[in-house]
C-alpha cells in the first residue's frame, strides 16, 4: 500500500526561544516491507541541519535554530510504500538483542505488571505475546489527555487507561519481565482522518521468527497500514521530536498528521 | 566557499541557460515567420519573440520598428542588449574566469570555446543565414557546457549553484514565454483547429524544445490548454515551471547538505513547490492563467534574490 504522510508539528512560545536544539526523528528507513520513495523535513526557520544515526540506527536529524525564536514548524512529507509482512520486522539490526532487555525508568515492572506477564509465563512465546496484546487492549481503556509521554508504565496500568504510547511502555515492561527483548516503535498508522498524534507500538523479540511488531492499542500486529519510523528502549528514545531551548516560557504545541492512501491520487 | 565565486558560479549557470533560451527563440521564430503573412507575419512573430526575450523595451528605444533583420541583429549580437546572446556568452565567460579554478578545463573550454567562435560574427551581423549560424553554434555550445560540468565536476557546491542558476533562470524563461503567448493558450468553446493557432501553439513548444515530448505524452493534436499544462505543471518535462522549481528545491537541498545550513531562499522554493503540486490545471485557468504567471514570475525573482540574500552575494 502507498501511504502518503504529511505530519506537521508547530511550537509556539510566550516569548521568543533562542538557543533552540531539536532532535527530530522523524526520517523512516527502509527495510523488508517498507520503501521510502520519497521523504522531507522542512523547518519554517533559518538555521543548521546535521543528519546521523544514533545507536538503534535511527536517522536523527539535528537543528539548530540560528536566532530567537516565537514560533516554529516542522513539517514532514513523504511518500512510502509498505508491504504486509504479518508483523515480522527484517531489518537491519544495529545492536546485540540483549540490550533491548534492559529496563529502563519508563518501563520499569511493578509487583502488578509482573502479575500481569506471569499470567502468560508458561505459553510459548508468540502465543504469550499475542495474549498479551489483546489482554491489554481488552482490559485497558484507550484515553486521550489523562497520561503524558513521560507516564511510567506501572502508573498507566494500575490506571487502567493511557493513550498508545502507555500501551506500548505496558507491553514492552511485561514482555521484558518475561525475559524476552522488546523495544518501543514510534511510527504512523493510515487512517482517513486527520490525526492529532503520531502512532506508537512494540516490537518483542520471537526466537526463530525474529522480531515481530505487536500494536497492543488496537490488539494487532502491523499491518500494511503502519509506518515504522524510530525505535528505542522506550519513548524517550524514539521520540519524534525532543529539544532544548533558553527562555521562551510557557509552550504550546499543535500536532496534525494526514497519513492517508496514496492511491488514486496523482503523484506529484 | 567565498559568496562572490558562489555568485560567478549562479550567474554564469543563468547567462549559460538564458543565451540557449534566446538561442531556441531565434529558431522557433525564425520558423513561424517564414510562413506566409496571412498566418500572422514576421512582425508579429518578432514582437512576441522581442518581448519573450523580455527587451521589448530596450528594442524600442533604439528601433521605431520592428523586422526580422534588426530584431534577429538584437537578439543575437547587438551589444546594447544585454540578453542577446553575445552579451549573455561574454557575461558567462567573464564570470567563469573569476571562478576559473572551480570548474574543470572541460566546462572553462566549453565557454571560452563559445566566446571565441562568437569573436569570429563581430558584432554587426551579417544576414539571416549567418545569424542563424550562430544561434545553432551557441545552442551546441551550451549542450557542450551541460555535459561536460554533468561529466566532469565534482558534485559539490560549486557544481550546486550552476545548476541552481540554471533551475531559477529556466523557469523564468519559461514563465516569461508563457506570459507573452498565454492568450494562445486559453481554451475555448469553438472548434479547435485554426492553422495559424497550430503554428503558434508549435511555435511555443519548439522554443522549449518539447514538441516530440508533447506527442510522447498525451498522443494527440497540439491543443492549447494541454501545452500548458504540460510547461507548467509537468514534472517530467525538464522546462516546466514544476520541473524547475523542484530543480531548485533539490540543488538548494544539495547546497544545505553542503553547508549545513537553511534558510530563506530555501523556504521560498519549497513553498513554490508545494504550491505547483498542490494545483491543477483546470484550477489554474480558473484562476486566470496570466494571473498565475505574473505571480510565479513575481516569486521566481523574489527566490532569485532570497538566494543572493542567503548566501550573502
Amino acid at each position: 500500500m502507498r501511504i502518503r504522510i504529511d505530519h506537521r508539528t508547530s511550537y509556539r512560545y510566550a516569548s521568543p526561544a533562542t538557543g533552540m536544539i531539536q532532535a527530530l526523528r522523524l526520517t523512516p528507513r527502509n527495510h523488508g516491507g517498507q520503501h521510502v520513495l520519497a521523504w522531507r523535513i522542512d523547518i519554517d526557520q533559518d538555521g543548521s541541519f546535521r543528519e546521523s544515526r544514533d545507536a538503534f540506527g535511527n536517522v536523527v536529524t539535528m537543528f539548530y535554530a540560528s536566532g530567537a525564536v516565537d514560533a516554529v514548524t516542522i513539517s514532514v512529507s513523504g511518500l512510502v510504500d509498505v508491504t504486509d509482512t504479518t508483523g515480522i520486522v527484517r531489518a537491519d539490526e544495529t545492536l546485540p538483542s540483549a540490550v533491548y532487555r534492559r529496563v529502563t525508568p519508563l518501563t520499569r515492572p511493578d509487583a502488578a505488571l509482573r502479575a500481569l506477564a506471569a499470567r502468560f509465563a508458561d505459553l510459548p512465546p508468540l502465543i504469550a505475546l499475542q495474549q498479551l496484546c489483546e489482554a491489554l487492549r481488552s482490559e485497558l481503556r484507550f484515553e486521550v489527555g489523562l497520561t503524558d509521554p513521560t507516564t511510567p508504565a506501572a502508573t498507566a496500568y494500575a490506571a487502567g487507561h493511557g493513550v498508545c504510547q502507555d500501551f506500548a511502555h505496558i507491553f514492552i515492561a511485561a514482555a521484558r519481565s518475561l525475559g524476552v527483548p522488546a523495544r518501543y516503535v514510534s511510527g504512523h498508522l493510515m487512517r482517513d482522518s486527520r490525526q492529532e498524534a503520531a502512532h506508537a507500538w512494540a516490537e518483542a523479540l520471537v526466537p526463530d521468527l525474529g522480531w515481530v511488531g505487536f500494536d497492543p492499542a488496537n490488539g494487532i500486529s502491523p499491518t500494511e497500514a503502519y509506518i515504522r519510523v524510530a525505535i528505542g528502549l522506550d519513548y524517550l528514545d524514539a521520540a519524534p521530536i525532543r529539544g532544548t531551548r533558553r527562555g521562551g516560557g510557557a509552550e504550546t504545541l499543535a500536532v496534525s498528521v494526514d497519513a492517508v492512501a496514496a492511491m488514486g491520487q496523482s503523484q506529484a | 566557499m567565498l559568496s562572490r565565486t558562489a555568485s560567478a558560479l549562479l550567474w554564469m549557470g543563468r547567462y549559460i541557460e538564458r543565451a540557449d533560451f534566446v538561442s531556441r527563440l531565434i529558431d522557433a521564430t525564425v520558423r513561424l515567420a517564414s510562413l506566409p503573412s496571412s498566418y500572422g507575419g514576421d512582425v508579429a512573430a518578432w514582437s512576441g519573440a522581442l518581448a519573450a526575450a523580455g527587451v521589448a523595451d530596450a528594442y524600442a528605444q533604439r528601433h521605431d520598428s520592428v523586422s526580422e533583420a534588426t530584431a534577429l541583429h538584437f537578439l543575437s549580437l547587438d551589444p546594447a542588449n544585454p540578453s542577446a546572446m553575445r552579451g549573455c556568452i561574454e557575461r558567462a565567460r567573464t564570470n567563469a574566469r573569476a571562478v576559473r579554478t572551480a570548474l574543470t578545463v572541460e566546462a572553462w573550454e566549453a565557454i571560452n570555446g563559445a566566446w571565441l567562435e562568437l569573436q569570429r560574427f563581430g558584432t554587426r551581423g551579417g544576414g539571416r543565414e549567418r545569424l542563424i549560424r550562430l544561434s545553432e553554434a551557441v545552442r551546441s555550445a551550451t549542450l557542450a557546457f551541460d555535459g561536460a560540468i554533468h561529466r566532469t565536476m565534482l558534485r559539490d557546491d560549486a557544481f550546486w549553484f550552476i545548476r541552481l542558476g540554471e533551475a531559477v533562470e529556466r523557469a523564468d524563461n519559461t514563465a516569461r514565454l508563457l506570459d507573452v503567448k498565454y492568450h494562445l493558450l486559453l481554451p475555448r468553446d469553438e472548434p479547435v483547429g485554426g492553422s495559424l493557432d497550430y503554428f503558434q501553439w508549435t511555435t511555443i513548444l519548439r522554443t522549449v524544445s518539447a514538441l516530440t515530448a508533447y506527442r510522447h505524452i498525451y498522443r494527440d493534436n497540439v491543443k492549447p490548454w494541454l501545452v500548458a499544462d504540460l510547461l507548467i505543471l509537468n514534472q517530467r518535462m525538464p522546462r516546466s515551471l514544476a520541473a524547475c522549481t523542484a530543480n531548485a528545491v533539490h540543488h538548494l537541498d544539495e547546497l544545505a547538505r553542503v553547508t549545513g545550513r537553511r534558510g530563506p531562499a530555501h523556504r521560498q522554493a519549497v513553498a513554490m513547490a508545494a504550491r505547483l503540486n498542490a494545483t491543477n490545471i483546470e484550477t489554474l485557468f480558473a484562476a486566470g492563467l496570466h494571473d498565475v504567471v505574473v505571480d510565479f514570475i513575481v516569486e521566481n525573482n523574489r527566490l532569485g534574490t532570497l538566494i543572493g540574500e542567503q548566501y550573502l552575494f
